[in-house]
């Protein structure tokens, strides 16, 4: 089965420093994938780099077995593939419904239906639900700016979600949440998971909630792949505990 | 009461018209981070597009549609395509000289090319009045009230009412999430550019008829539209809506009561107030800088 996800042989350099080391993977279907390592070893580059948004010095990304090389980061986003960033990324002048229409209104429609068409593009009836989903009903009509940083991580969450991607990319959505809304955010994204079968990959360095979440991890290290197995089988591996986790 | 009535309703109409260049202002710097010297200019130079149009026998009509379609293209369009994209990814300041330059370029090639005497241009509105309340009202007034606040209405509109619109905003709230989105970010930009040359143009085809056309024109608009978006909030489109209604009328009120030597001193002195009392604007909202 083609891996909805396959990173062949990444390698992406800054001058004389290696990023990202000749690094490959595959995702498959429903997966939740976890990026861990230390600050610096490539995570976040990697994830540029999967996203369109930095061009590697040499190999491939392929999403559903097609290659995403060239195409810009919204054009990924029409295609299936929704993000989540490790800063706030919400319009903090619109409110969270309309925040997360849109994140869907660009996906259809001609220059005509946006200067005429519906405002919300007939997708309020889908943002209501995941609204509801991630538990924002009382929150709907406020402006996101005006609500607090685990609130607004959650509407992140939500935005990426909407229009059913096939991957969504998660950087560090646990960076900055109160444990309350943590725990909340963490369940949420597993049942997300289990009731539409939606792939994730994760970059976060909270370990709990990374171990927790994910089948599998791979840990990342100066840009090349270090280890890589299920959560138990990472947090025993002598390698990563020196590079990483320590004791 | 009917000279208070009087000046109010001049004062209004005269800020309305700073209104219009104003929100240009806060569009491009929402949109770009684009603080454009040269729109003081951008609201003298239609008006020679429109005498120029009359010049070739063109009815008035037809001169101010040539006037706002040329405004759009090349106040619009190609100011965006040949200055504002080739110098952004040099910094904002080299941006601000190149329209300053810009600015200098357009006043002295109209002082050069067309006349450096103010030129009469033609009322496009009745020039009777109206008595209000004993007050003698002129239609010109309450005729460019209106057009000023159904252009920023219309405006409004469409920013709030329309997908593009939206996108609109999204760009000028948060640019790499809403590209992320899909939202065609330059295609928005641009469209930010044309609004702004449209606006631009209106308040050229309102206001000419109280000045005369003349090259230095731009140097008061231009520093006035700028202080009204200063003074109502850079960063908010109703913002520069009070900023403009409250200069024009403080500017009125000043040389009336006052002195009109002092005329140009009450937006100045409005403006230091402003900045020392609520820096972001009367209705502006404080934006946060990471350091």
């Amino acid at each position: 089965m083609t891996p909805v996800l396959s990173v062949r042989n990444i390698s992406k350099s800054f001058g004389a420093i290696k990023a990202v080391n000749n690094v490959s993977f595959d995702v498959h279907d429903g997966e939740v994938l976890g990026l861990i390592g230390p600050n610096g070893s490539g995570k976040s580059t990697l994830f540029n780099c999967i996203l369109g948004q930095s061009t590697p010095n040499s190999g491939e990304v392929l999403f559903k077995g097609d290659s995403v090389a060239g195409k810009e980061a919204h054009e990924l986003n029409k295609r299936g593939i929704g993000r989540t960033f490790q800063q706030l990324s919400v319009f903090p002048q619109m409110s969270v419904i309309d925040n997360i229409i849109m994140a869907g209104q660009e996906h259809h429609g001609t220059m005509l239906s946006r200067l005429m068409g519906a405002p919300d593009a007939g997708l309020t009836e889908e943002a209501e639900q995941l609204i509801s989903f991630f538990r924002l009903d009382h929150l709907r009509d406020q402006m996101a700016g005006s609500l607090s940083y685990g609130q607004q991580k959650l509407v992140d969450a939500a935005v990426a979600f909407m229009s059913g991607p096939g991957l969504v990319l998660l950087d560090e959505p646990a960076g900055g949440v109160n444990l309350t809304m943590l725990e909340h955010l963490k369940e949420r994204l597993q049942t997300y998971n289990r009731e539409h079968g939606s792939t994730f990959v994760v970059i976060e360095h909270n370990m709990e909630f990374v171990m927790s979440l994910c089948s599998r991890i791979i840990v990342l290290a100066e840009g090349v792949i270090i280890a890589e197995g299920s959560p138990d089988e990472v947090k025993s591996n002598q390698r990563v505990i020196d590079a990483y986790l320590g004791d | 009461m009917s000279e208070f009535i009087q000046i109010i309703v001049s004062g209004l109409s005269a800020g309305s018209i700073y209104a219009l260049a104003a929100v240009g202002f806060t569009l491009l710097w929402q949109a770009s981070q684009t603080i454009n010297f040269a729109q003081g200019e951008f609201v003298m130079l239609p008006a020679f597009f429109v005498l120029g149009a009359m010049g070739l026998g063109a009815p008035m009509w037809l001169a101010i549609a040539v006037a706002l379609g040329l405004s759009v293209l090349l106040l619009g369009a190609a100011f965006k395509k040949l200055i504002v994209e080739p110098m952004l990814p040099h910094g904002t300041l080299p941006l601000i000289i190149a329209t300053i330059a810009l600015g200098l370029l357009m006043k002295e090639s109209v002082k050069e090319f067309y006349s450096a005497q103010g030129q009469p241009f033609p009322p496009i509105f009745p020039t009777e009045v109206v008595r209000v309340f004993g007050a003698a009202i002129s239609v010109a007034d309450i005729m460019n009230l209106a057009v000023s606040f159904a252009a920023i209405l219309t405006l409004q509109l469409f920013l709030q009412r329309t997908r593009t619109g939206r996108c609109m905003q999204a760009t000028a709230q948060n640019r790499g999430v809403a590209e992320i989105l899909g939202v065609n970010v330059k295609r928005m930009v641009m469209y930010t550019f044309l609004i702004n040359a449209a606006l631009a143009a209106i308040a050229s085809i309102l206001i000419t008829p109280i000045y005369l056309a003349k090259f230095s024109n731009g140097e008061t608009l231009g520093l006035v539209a700028f202080i009204a978006a200063i003074v109502g909030g850079f960063n908010q489109i109703r913002g520069a809506l009070v900023g403009g209604l409250l200069i024009g009328v403080i500017d009125n009120l000043s040389a009336f009561y006052v002195s009109s030597e002092y005329r140009a001193a009450a937006p100045l002195i409005l403006l230091i107030v402003i900045i020392m009392v609520r820096p972001q604007g009367i209705m502006g909202t404080s934006e946060g800088r990471t350091v």
